[in-house]
């Protein structure tokens, strides 16, 4: 009755949305093609890759110094990867525990949770005081680490309780029953299952840690990682390298969700099949 | 004598005290068929997991061949557990889900394999053995959890309403081949189910529960003809029964009780207060034996299912119509007309006296 307007309306908010959502990144990619004497802003002069060969070091030679990046980007995915694994482990192994009740389950939720609300800037002060207070070097590597899987574990902890949540319990007990111990009956039936949701929990705590700034900015030392060391270069002149740069992340984190979505498409297969079953029970 | 399975008056309370089953004691003899039978929540269930080992055991002791297991997980316990979801492994094809107990005992190969293959054959599941176990049919399913679960050689085999998930059909068949199934491999069952039919009709043995205690041990027989606590007789099949005082033994060997309709004589010792007429011991027009017992009334309506007539008869000294189960093939039976008089005749002999 309404649809009349309300479509219509609807229709522009949600077209605006996108355009407000994905415009920079397009105006980005757009100026990332600016030829070799062209600012980082419109006009275009020329189209061209130079900005792109400038980037990855192919460029004969130029004005404009090459973007600090390089070693900062292996430090980011180093930090990422690592933080990846301990963070899903962790949520694994806590969602695990909180599938029965224990006590002083309430309280140690809400403590796990505590670590995605708190403001980065405070944590990572805080955790800049406190290392110079106990004289530990602050490093990407430890006290940056430490922050980021405090940041990214609750995240990795609360798919993982979403997953446990559905998870059928009938399926281990029946392993159990078959004479299987504990373990394996992990190994074997529960972590198969659960799969699906442990990449999910892989791929939040990744890119939640790959582009974590506020936390990173206070502990991370004299090593930068790639979002500060991109901050970086904003303090002295811009150049169009930088908009490549961002073309060519954007994608590796599409890459990423490409690996994600064909490894997921392999196992929900699975675990709808599984849903289906408690359907028919 | 070394019973496979013996409960010492085994209970469970939950640390907020509330109590799920209590005293229960059970002896099963190896072969046996034994089912726990009550409504849902009566703790049939709990005492099953308390068996097979998941839910932990607060009173008493469960003792298997003659060795205590009250403390061992369910993995070495020599049990079998099949579940009414079936709760197959999504991941696994049928021969892997049904040869997975056997892979992680480490069983060599060629047996392994010769095991997977024979029951497979038994349950008839070759044809699927390479299907993922969730595109198949809910009988062909449980087949599957069955297989699994008795590939592992298992002493007991324990059963949680199986057949639950199943429609009418399916379950008649199923059921057989239980049965069949249980006479063949000599293994002990303990089967739960709210499903009398199931009960009576399977096994050796029933156990009839409710609210966390054992109401009465015995078999399907018995237990119809023979109830023991009020609760019984108003659980399995269709029982009238008759408030009334003790009034001591007949010199016959009977039990008399003094009720509304009367002093009536039944199988006990006379100090019950209740007696308990099955419906199928009434017989219309008595045949004046010299104990049968005389009641008159009207009938108040008649329903034919089949060649079962169901009557409910108003008696004359009033109380809750009693319900009556007869042949209806005959001509007296199918003449009555709600509103006519009907003189009862009913043999003590199929009456019990029960304490309340």
């Amino acid at each position: 009755m309404q649809s009349g307007i309300l479509r219509p309306a609807l229709a522009t908010y949600t077209a605006l949305f996108l355009l407000f959502l994905y415009g920079p990144m397009i105006v980005l990619a757009i100026l990332s093609f600016q030829s070799i004497d062209g600012g980082p802003q419109f006009p275009i002069r020329d189209w061209s890759t130079y900005w792109y060969q400038h980037l990855l070091g192919l460029a004969e030679s130029s004005r404009v110094s090459q973007l600090p990046v390089g070693e900062s980007l292996v430090r980011s995915i180093l930090l990422a990867f690592m933080t990846t694994v301990v963070s899903t482990i962790l949520g694994v192994m806590s969602a695990e525990a909180f599938r029965t009740k224990f006590k002083g389950s309430g309280p140690a939720f809400y403590l796990i949770i505590l670590g995605m609300m708190v403001p980065g800037v405070l944590v990572g002060l805080g955790m800049a005081l406190l290392s110079n207070t106990l004289g530990i070097g602050r490093a990407w590597w430890s006290t940056s680490f430490v922050l980021h899987v405090v940041y990214t574990y609750p995240f990795a902890f609360l798919i993982m309780l979403a997953i446990f949540n559905r998870f059928d319990r009938t399926v281990e007990e029946a392993s159990f029953s078959l004479g299987v111990p504990p373990a394996q009956t992990f190994r074997r039936v529960t972590f198969p299952i659960i799969f699906p949701g442990v990449l999910s929990a892989m791929l939040f705590s990744f890119t939640l840690s790959y582009d974590e700034f506020a936390r990173t900015l206070f502990t991370a030392g004299r090593d930068l990682t790639l979002p500060l060391s991109i901050y970086g270069t904003f303090s002295v002149e811009i150049y169009p390298n930088i908009f490549a740069f961002g073309v060519l992340t954007t994608l590796f984190s599409f890459t990423l969700l490409v690996i994600y979505g064909l490894l997921m498409k392999r196992f929900t297969a699975k675990a709808s099949r599984f849903s289906g079953q408690e359907d028919a029970a | 004598m070394v019973y496979d399975l013996e409960l010492n008056s085994v209970g469970k309370t939950y640390p907020d005290g509330t109590v799920a089953v209590s005293d229960f004691d059970l002896q099963v003899e190896k072969g046996e068929f034994v089912a726990f039978l009550g409504p849902s929540g009566c703790g049939k269930s709990t005492t099953l997991r308390m068996i097979a080992g998941f839910e932990d055991i607060t009173n008493g002791e469960v003792m298997m061949m003659g060795q205590n297991v009250t403390h061992l997980p369910p993995e070495k316990r020599p049990t079998s557990m099949i579940f009414q979801n079936y709760a197959l492994f999504p991941h696994m094809s049928v021969r892997d889900n049904v040869a997975f107990g056997l892979d992680v005992k480490g069983t060599p190969k060629a047996e392994k394999n010769q095991k997977v293959d024979r029951i497979l054959d038994m349950f008839d599941l070759e044809k699927f053995a390479d299907r993922k176990a969730d595109m198949l049919s809910g009988g062909q399913r449980q087949r599957i959890a069955l297989a699994r679960g008795l590939v592992v050689e298992p002493e007991i085999l324990l059963l949680d309403e199986p057949l639950g998930a199943l429609d009418a059909n399916l379950r008649r068949i199923i059921q057989n081949e239980l049965k069949l199934l249980q006479r063949e491999l000599g293994i002990t069952f303990i089967f739960v189910t709210h499903a009398q039919s199931e009960a009576l009709g399977l096994s050796d043995r029933v156990v009839v529960m409710s609210n966390g205690v054992v109401e009465q041990v015995s078999s399907p027989k018995d237990l119809y003809r023979r109830p023991n606590t009020p609760f019984v007789a108003d659980f399995i099949g269709s029982n009238t029964l008759i408030q009334g005082t003790p009034k001591g033994a007949s010199s016959a060997g009977f039990g008399l009780i003094d009720t509304p309709y009367g002093v009536l004589k039944g199988v006990g010792k006379g100090d019950e207060s209740m007696a308990v007429v099955p419906a199928e011991a009434f017989r219309i027009a008595p045949q004046g034996t010299p104990d049968e017992i005389c009641l008159s009334g009207t009938l108040s309506s008649r329903q034919l299912i089949g060649s079962v007539g169901h009557l409910k008869v108003r008696l004359d000294q009033g109380g809750d119509d009693v319900s009556i189960e007869i042949s209806a093939d005959r001509d007296d039976v199918r003449a009555l007309v709600p509103g006519a008089p009907v003189t009862l005749g009913v043999d003590p002999t199929s009456i019990t006296l029960i304490h309340t």
